[in-house]
């Protein structure tokens, strides 16, 4: 019996056609080497000429092109028919689609966000309440990086579905900060210390005109709008010196930004609150003591 | 920090792109425009500081002087190893990175079917090359330039400096100042209506500097053809200065590139 078996499987080994196979693998790591080398190559002629995005996008391509080229060629060689291999491929799909559909809609989603461009590599956007800056757009997901340098991954079907802010589409940026002045105040001499600090700023651009906006009576101040216009790189510096220059222009002129206040009244009918200052034989000296 | 007047009065007038001489130690010292540099040289560095001054509208001397004496502390420097064991530092001027656009602090209107020049001092960088190779280590604006927006609308244009300008029709009268190069625009008004100018493109990257025998820095004619519309102009740039401008030497190229025999390009903003 193990004779038999023995017999069989040498049989068996001879029967394979070892060239052929040898052929095969050789054709796929070829594949993937050449590949790798290709995308490379594309990524170095086009990291200077194009933006990352495109460079990222076409090295993939070029590498999946590649590998697809060298994949076929290999089943050739393996004696495959290509229309039986993409019929089993079509029937394997469903199968899989079945059983990873939220893989499957994040792969598609990231098809829908290839061809909509809504944002690209090296944007800042905001997900969910979360900014960052595009690190990578992936089959299934796209990779931010936050401002505090933590890595997050949002799926791309999220992306498709929710509501996406993208910060650095357009080159320039309107800020709008909101100032409050105490009720006593000349707005419209506001209006013209918060116009004189827009053309002072370095940041600020003459063009879009800075504005001022009056927009409400709140409980304890008048608010103010005052939009202004930057570079989109400079929004942080550019509204952080704002700030700090309405404060001390303010200051300086002798306008009160004012906090919360709250009166507290009796009402008409009841007497006022007693209030009795204290004379300074009557208080209590601090630090000594109470008893000898 | 400021300079003593007494001392002001030994300094020199600088000259743009020619060598100076320093010895390990030195600080070049310059006052021009609304800027104070310094520039030392030590054994294995070389060393830039800056700072802005108040504005003096009068002064239109570009003063320097070589001396032992540092600056005060409290100024950030910058720091470049040196490049090789030449000690000499070169100044050269250089137009902005990016277009500036000029802003007459009047309007003013150029009648339909006319052509008029005005005279627009535009604003330098002063860009600091050293050693035997001239490497060049930084460069910095002679005051600090205002940003605008210019486009149709606030998705699609450019960022762009920004000048105030008095629009000067009569050169005699436009100020030289070592610190600002002169460019002759030149507008013809093609259209049967006539043109308010508020607001001019100058497409500074594509101007070369050119020095005549006074020293002052002068840029090659614009000329911008107005056809139809506010919005569109055609604009070239000559090939060299013009003749007012006396015998000049080319000082630093143009930052970009353009054809040859002029350029001959559509704007969309150009005014406005």
């Amino acid at each position: 019996m193990p004779e038999q078996l023995q017999t069989g499987f040498t049989a068996f080994v001879a029967g394979i056609a070892w060239g052929k196979w040898i052929g095969v693998c050789f054709l796929i790591l070829l594949g993937g080497v050449l590949a790798s080398f290709a995308a490379r190559g594309v990524t170095g002629f086009m990291q200077e000429r194009a933006s990352r995005h495109h460079t990222v996008m076409m090295r993939r391509l070029v590498f999946y092109v590649v590998l697809a080229l060298f994949l076929v060629a290999a089943l050739r060689e393996a004696g495959f028919s290509l229309d039986v291999v993409l019929g089993a491929a079509g029937i394997l799909t469903v199968a899989i689609g079945f059983a990873s559909q939220t893989s499957a809609s994040n792969m598609i989603s990231g098809l829908f966000l290839l061809v909509e461009k809504p944002f690209e590599i090296g944007n800042f956007i905001e997900v969910e309440g979360r900014i960052g800056e595009v690190v990578a757009i992936d089959m299934l997901s796209v990779k931010l990086r936050t401002p505090d340098n933590l890595y997050v991954r949002i799926p791309n079907e999220t992306l498709i579905k929710t509501l996406v802010i993208n910060r650095s589409r357009f080159p320039i940026r309107r800020l709008d900060l909101t100032v409050g002045i105490a009720y006593a105040e000349d707005v419209s001499k506001v209006e013209v210390i918060l116009l004189g600090l827009a053309r002072q700023n370095p940041h600020s651009l003459e063009e879009p005109k800075a504005f001022v906006l009056v927009t409400g009576f709140g409980p304890s101040s008048v608010d103010l709008q005052f939009s202004f216009w930057l570079p989109a790189d400079k929004v942080l510096e550019g509204r952080s010196r704002m700030m700090v220059d309405i404060k001390r222009a303010l200051d300086e002129q002798g306008i009160e930004i004012p906090f919360p206040h709250t009166s507290v009244y009796a009402g008409s009918h009841s007497e006022p609150f007693r209030v009795q200052l204290l004379s300074p034989e009557t208080t209590t000296k601090t630090g000594e003591p109470d008893a000898d | 920090m400021t300079i003593k007047p007494e001392l002001q009065q030994n300094m020199e007038d600088g000259q743009w792109a020619s060598p100076y001489a320093l010895s390990s130690g030195q600080t070049h010292y310059h006052e021009l425009s609304h800027t104070q540099v310094w520039v030392t040289l030590l054994e294995q560095e070389w060393q830039v500081r800056y700072q802005r001054m108040a504005e003096d509208d009068d002064q239109t001397r570009w003063l320097q002087t070589i001396s032992h004496e540092a600056s005060d502390g409290g100024l950030s420097e910058q720091r470049f190893v040196r490049p090789d064991s030449g000690n000499q530092v070169t100044y050269v001027p250089v137009m902005s990175r990016l277009a500036m656009v000029i802003r007459p602090y009047q309007p003013l209107t150029i009648a339909a079917n006319s052509e008029c020049t005005i005279y627009v001092g535009t604003l330098l960088w002063m860009r600091i090359q050293v050693g035997d190779k001239n490497t060049q280590l930084l460069e910095l604006p002679l005051a600090d330039p205002m940003m605008t927006w210019v486009g149709r609308n606030t998705m699609e244009g450019e960022l762009c400096y920004s000048a105030a300008t008095f629009a000067r029709l009569m050169l005699n009268s436009v100020p030289k100042r070592p610190w600002r190069a002169i460019t002759p625009v030149r507008i013809v008004n093609q259209q049967d209506q006539p043109l308010l100018l508020e607001r001019f493109s100058l497409p500074t990257p594509l101007l070369s500097l050119h020095r005549n025998e006074q020293g002052q820095l002068w840029t090659p004619q614009v000329t911008v053809h107005c056809e139809s519309g506010m919005n569109s102009a055609r604009l070239r740039v000559d090939s060299g200065v013009i003749a007012a401008a006396g015998k000049c030497a080319l000082v630093s190229a143009a930052r970009e590139q353009h054809s040859r025999g002029g350029l001959v390009r559509a704007y969309d903003r150009m005014f406005g």
